[in-house]
C-alpha cells in the first residue's frame, strides 16, 4: 500500500497547490479559525485559573474545617478544640501541605471617625504564611511576627475609609464567649493590598493568642484552613477528614465557594461550546472550498476511474488534500496563538472594567495560559471534526458516475 | 484469433424524465484480439455509449458484454476498476492527463496502481515516451504540451501495462490533421507491435481510412461491419 | 554613706508619693466629675436639642439613674418621639420604639453610630466610666477664676484601651463641674468637643446645666443638652431598670 500512500499524498499536496488563491484564502481561515479557539481558550484558562488562585487564596484554602453551624452563623460560639486527639491524627495525612487554624468572628472597627463591621482573623503567621495572601500583600508595615502579636493588619482601603493609616490605633469590638462586648485598641502594623475590594475592607487580622485573648478562649479555634500538594485530591481527602472527624463540618473549595466553583466550570465547559462555534464557521469554509474544486474536478476523477482506480482511492485523493489542508492551518494556528500569548506578557489589564470584574470574582489583571489540555482538545476539535466533515466533499468526489464524469466539459 | 469483446443484444435506454431514449438497440458484435477497429457514425449514433459500455463505464438496459471472458454488464465498481486497470486502457478527446502530474507521472501512475517497482516504472515510461516520440518532455505538465503531445501521452499511458483492450473516443477530434494522422500511425504500430487491440470511435475519415475494420453505427444500430485493406 | 543613701531613698519615696499624689488627683478629679454628675441615684428631666443648618429638633425626656452601670431614658416630647426609651445596664443597651413595640439590643457594631440622631454617639452615652481606668491621666494646669481652682487634665488612652482618640482634654472646676471635654485624634487634631454653657445651682450643688457637643469640622452642627431639674439620691425601685419596664413604662 506504500506506493499508493506516497501517490496519494503527492497528488493532495499538488492539488492543494493548484489553486493557490483559494487555498490561501481558505488557510487564512483556519489559520485565524485555530488562533482564536487557542487565544481565547488561553484568556479564559487565564481567568479560570485567576479565580481559582483567588478563591484559595482568599482564605479559603482547599478545604476548610469547622464546627457544625459555623457556616451558618460565622460566630465565637461555633469553636472547636484545636488540640483534640482525632483531628490532631487526622490531619497528620501526607497529602497535606499545609494547615492554617484561625479564629474568626464578626467584628466592628472604629477610628477616631468612622467606624465599620467587618470579620477578623486571629491567625499564627508562621503557619499562614503562603496559604492565603496575606503575607505577600502588605504594602507598608510588617507582616505579624507571632501569635502574641499584638498589631493589627488592615486593608489599604479600609484604612482609607476610616480615616486612619500604618501606627495609629483603632478599636475593634466584638463578643467574647459569654455574648459580652468586648473590645480593645489595636496599634496597625500593617497595611495589605488585594485586587479584590471586598477583601480588603472586609477583613483585619492579628495575632491567634492576641484574638483568643480578646475573646476569653484559649485552645479553641473557628476555621482550619489545610492546602493540598494536589488540588485534584480534594474530594478524597475531604471525604477522609469528614469521616475521621463526624463532628465537625468539612468542606472543599468548591463547596465553600460555589460561585467560583461554578465560574471555573463555565470556563471549562465554555472551551468546547467555543471551540465548536467556531468550527461550524470554520467547518462551512472547508466543506464549501472542497465541494468547488471537487466539481471544478469532476472530469479528472471520471479519468481518474477510468484508468482503474477505486473509488476509495479518489475519496482518500479528496480527504488527504482537506487533511493536509488543516494541519498546515492547525500548525500556523497554534504558532501565531502562542506568539499572541507571548505578546501579552503578564495578561491584560481590565481594571477598565474592575467593578464588573469583581463581581465575576476576577482580579484586574488577567493572564493568558495555554496549558496543554487546552491545546489539545482544541486542536482536536478541528483535526477530528475537520476529517468527519471533509469526508463529505470526498465521498462526494467518489460518487460520480465514470461516464457522466467524463463526458462533462 | 480469440475474441476478446463480445456484445450479445445489448440494448440502451436513457430516461430523461417522461422520454426514452434508445441509444444503442440489439447490437451484437464479436471482435477479435489485435483487431483495429474504427467505430463511426455520425453524432448521437450512439458510439460513445458503446464504448463506454464496453469498458465498464457505463452498463447496458439489457443484453451482456463479455471482455476477455468476463460478464462486464454483471461487474461491481470495484471489479470493474479492476478491470479497468489491468486490462483496459483508455484514450479521449481531451482532458486525458492528470493535470498536476508531469507526462512521466502520468504514464507511470498506472504502473504504481499496479505495485510495479520504482526502477522498472522509470525504465518502462522513459521507454514508452521515447516510442510515441515525445523524448526531453518526460517532466512536462500537461499545460506544457501541445494537444498532439497530450494525445500522445495519453497513447502511451494506455498501452503502457499491455491492456489487451484499449479504447479510444474521439482521439483525434481535437487535433490538425497531421498530428491526427502522426496519432493514428502512432496507435497502429502500437497494435501491431504489442498485439493489442483497439476500438476507436471517430466520425474523422481519416481514421476510418486506417482502421483494419470499420462499424457503422445509425441510430443506435449497427447497419456495417466490414474488414478493409 | 549610710546617711547620703538613707536620704536619696527618703527623696525617692517622697517623689513617688508626690507624683502619685498629683496622678491620684487628677484620675479622682475626673471621677468625682462624673459621680458628681450622676450621684449615687439620680431622677432628672431635661432636653435635647438637634441643630443643623436647615433644621432643629428639640426633645424633652427623664432619666432615672444608679450608679455609674445602670440608667433609663425616656423620650416624653414631641408626640412622635415620645415613649422612645434606652436602657443601660453595664455594657449593654437596649432601645424600644413603641411604635413598632420592639424592643432592640443595641448591637456592637452600633455602638460607634449616634444617639438618638445626636452628635452624642452611643458610646459617649454607655461608656463614659471607661474614661477612668483606660487613660493615663495628667494635670496640664491648674489656674485660679473667681475664686474656684480650675484643672485642665490630659488623658491618653492605653494602647490596648478600647478608646479611638488620641487624647481627651478636660477641663474641671474643683467643685467638679466639668468645663469642656475635647476629643483629639491620634494626630492631636481636635475632632469634636463638649462645652459647658451654663452652670447653675441646683438640688444643693453647682451643676452643669447646658452642655454643647459639637464636631469641630461642622461648623453649624451641634447636640444641646439641658438640665431642668434634677433630684439626687432619689427613691428609684429595682424595678425600673429592667427590659419589662423599658417595654411597658411605668415611670
Amino acid at each position: 500500500m506504500n506506493y499508493m500512500g506516497s501517490l496519494l499524498f503527492s497528488l493532495a499536496w499538488r492539488n492543494l497547490w493548484r489553486n493557490r488563491r483559494r487555498t490561501l484564502v481558505i488557510l487564512f481561515a483556519i489559520v485565524l479559525g485555530v488562533w482564536a479557539m487557542i487565544f481565547t481558550a488561553a484568556f479564559m484558562r487565564g481567568m479560570s485559573q485567576q479565580v481559582l488562585e483567588d478563591t484559595i487564596n482568599n482564605l479559603t484554602g482547599h478545604i476548610q474545617i469547622h464546627a457544625s453551624q459555623y457556616l451558618d452563623d460565622p460566630v465565637i460560639d461555633h469553636r472547636f478544640q484545636l488540640l483534640d486527639e482525632a483531628l490532631f491524627e487526622s490531619l497528620n495525612n501526607p497529602q497535606i501541605k499545609q494547615i492554617s487554624s484561625r479564629l474568626r468572628v464578626p467584628a466592628v472597627i472604629a477610628s477616631e471617625r468612622e467606624s465599620t463591621g467587618l470579620i477578623m482573623v486571629g491567625i499564627d503567621p508562621e503557619n499562614e504564611s503562603g496559604i492565603s495572601f496575606l503575607e505577600d500583600s502588605i504594602v507598608e508595615g510588617r507582616y505579624l511576627t507571632d501569635p502574641g502579636d499584638s498589631g493589627i493588619i488592615i486593608g489599604r482601603k479600609l484604612a482609607e475609609r476610616l480615616e486612619t493609616r500604618l501606627g495609629k490605633r483603632i478599636v475593634l469590638m466584638s463578643q467574647d464567649k459569654d455574648n459580652k462586648i468586648t473590645d480593645r485598641g489595636f496599634r496597625i502594623v500593617g497595611l495589605f493590598d488585594t485586587q479584590l475590594e471586598a477583601l480588603e475592607k472586609g477583613f483585619v487580622f492579628t495575632g491567634l493568642e492576641t484574638s483568643e485573648e480578646l475573646l476569653g478562649i484559649k485552645g479553641e479555634v473557628s476555621e482550619i484552613s489545610i492546602l493540598l500538594y494536589d488540588i485534584n485530591q480534594v474530594d478524597v481527602i475531604a471525604a477522609e477528614l469528614q469521616q475521621q472527624n463526624p463532628q465537625l463540618d468539612v468542606k472543599t473549595w468548591s463547596q465553600l465557594e460555589p460561585v467560583s466553583k461554578l465560574i471555573v466550570d463555565l470556563y471549562e465547559n465554555f472551551h468546547l461550546i467555543w471551540h465548536l462555534i467556531v468550527f461550524l464557521a470554520m467547518g462551512f469554509g472547508i466543506v464549501n472550498t472542497l465541494l468547488m474544486s471537487v466539481f471544478e474536478r469532476t472530469r479528472e476523477f471520471g479519468l481518474f476511474q477510468s484508468l482503474g482506480l477505486k473509488p476509495g482511492f479518489i475519496m482518500g485523493q479528496v480527504w488527504v488534500e482537506s487533511v493536509l489542508l488543516l494541519s498546515i492551518g492547525l500548525l500556523a494556528g497554534n504558532l501565531f496563538a502562542w506568539l499572541s500569548v507571548l505578546a501579552t506578557g503578564e495578561g491584560i489589564d481590565v481594571s477598565a472594567f474592575a467593578q464588573g470584574m469583581e463581581l465575576a470574582h476576577l482580579s484586574n489583571i488577567i493572564p493568558f495560559v495555554i496549558i496543554s489540555k487546552d491545546l489539545i482538545l482544541a486542536n482536536s476539535v478541528v483535526i477530528i471534526l475537520g476529517m468527519l466533515t471533509s469526508l463529505y466533499p470526498a465521498w462526494h468526489a467518489s460518487r460520480l458516475v465514470p461516464a457522466d464524469a467524463i463526458t462533462r466539459v | 484469433m480469440s475474441t476478446v469483446v463480445s456484445c450479445k443484444h445489448v440494448n440502451k435506454i436513457y430516461r430523461q424524465g417522461l422520454i426514452e431514449v434508445r441509444a444503442l438497440t440489439d447490437i451484437n458484435l464479436d471482435i477479435e484480439a489485435g483487431d483495429f477497429i474504427c467505430l463511426s457514425g455520425p453524432s448521437g449514433s450512439g458510439k460513445s455509449t458503446l464504448l463506454n459500455m464496453i469498458g465498464g463505464l457505463d452498463s447496458p438496459t439489457s443484453g451482456e458484454i463479455i471482455v476477455d471472458g468476463q460478464r462486464v454488464d454483471q461487474m461491481n465498481k470495484s471489479a470493474l476498476a479492476e478491470l479497468r486497470l489491468h486490462k483496459i486502457g483508455f484514450v479521449f478527446q481531451a482532458y486525458n492527463l492528470i493535470p498536476v502530474l508531469t507526462a512521466r507521472e502520468n504514464v507511470e501512475m498506472v504502473m504504481q496502481m499496479q505495485g510495479d517497482s520504482k526502477d522498472y516504472r522509470k525504465q518502462h515510461s522513459l521507454a514508452i515516451l521515447r516510442e510515441v516520440g515525445l523524448e526531453g518532455m518526460e517532466d512536462r505538465k500537461p499545460s506544457e504540451l501541445s494537444g498532439g503531445q497530450q494525445q500522445r501521452v495519453a497513447v502511451a499511458r494506455a498501452i503502457v501495462d499491455k491492456p489487451c483492450l484499449v479504447l479510444a473516443d474521439e482521439p483525434t477530434a481535437n487535433l490538425d490533421s497531421v498530428n491526427a494522422d502522426n496519432l493514428l500511425k502512432l496507435m497502429r504500430d502500437m497494435a501491431e507491435q504489442h498485439e493489442m487491440t483497439f476500438i476507436i470511435s471517430t466520425h474523422d475519415p481519416l481514421v476510418m481510412q486506417r482502421a483494419k475494420r470499420l462499424i457503422k453505427l445509425h441510430d443506435g444500430q449497427i447497419v456495417e461491419n466490414n474488414k478493409q485493406n | 554613706m549610710h546617711k547620703l543613701q538613707f536620704m536619696l531613698i527618703k527623696l525617692f519615696v517622697l517623689c513617688l508619693l508626690s507624683t502619685q499624689a498629683i496622678a491620684a488627683d487628677a484620675r479622682q478629679l475626673i471621677k468625682d466629675a462624673i459621680d458628681h454628675f450622676r450621684g449615687l441615684s439620680s431622677y432628672s428631666e431635661a432636653s435635647m436639642i438637634i441643630h443643623r443648618p436647615d433644621w432643629q429638633r428639640s426633645m424633652d425626656m427623664k432619666i432615672w439613674t444608679r450608679g455609674l452601670d445602670k440608667s433609663l431614658v425616656r423620650i416624653t416630647a414631641p408626640k412622635k418621639d415620645m415613649g422612645n426609651g434606652s436602657l443601660l445596664l453595664g455594657d449593654d443597651m437596649w432601645s424600644y420604639t413603641p411604635k413598632i413595640n420592639k424592643v432592640i439590643k443595641i448591637p456592637s457594631s452600633m455602638s460607634h453610630q449616634s444617639w438618638m440622631g445626636s452628635d452624642f454617639s452611643n458610646n459617649d452615652v454607655a461608656r463614659a466610666d471607661d474614661l477612668i481606668d483606660n487613660y493615663t491621666h495628667t494635670i496640664l494646669e491648674q489656674r485660679e477664676e473667681k475664686g474656684i481652682t480650675i484643672y485642665v487634665i490630659e488623658s491618653v488612652p492605653h494602647d490596648d484601651a478600647p478608646v479611638v482618640w488620641g487624647k481627651e482634654i478636660l477641663t474641671v472646676r474643683d467643685d467638679h463641674v466639668l468645663l469642656e471635654h475635647k476629643f483629639y485624634d491620634q494626630d492631636g487634631i481636635l475632632v469634636k468637643q463638649l462645652v459647658t454653657r451654663e452652670i447653675k445651682f441646683i438640688s444643693g450643688r453647682n451643676l452643669a446645666t447646658i452642655e454643647r457637643m459639637q464636631k469641630v469640622d461642622a461648623d453649624d452642627e451641634w447636640t444641646e443638652f439641658r438640665l431642668h431639674h434634677i433630684q439626687f439620691d432619689a427613691d428609684i425601685s429595682n424595678t425600673t431598670f429592667t427590659l419589662s419596664n423599658l417595654r411597658n413604662p411605668r415611670f
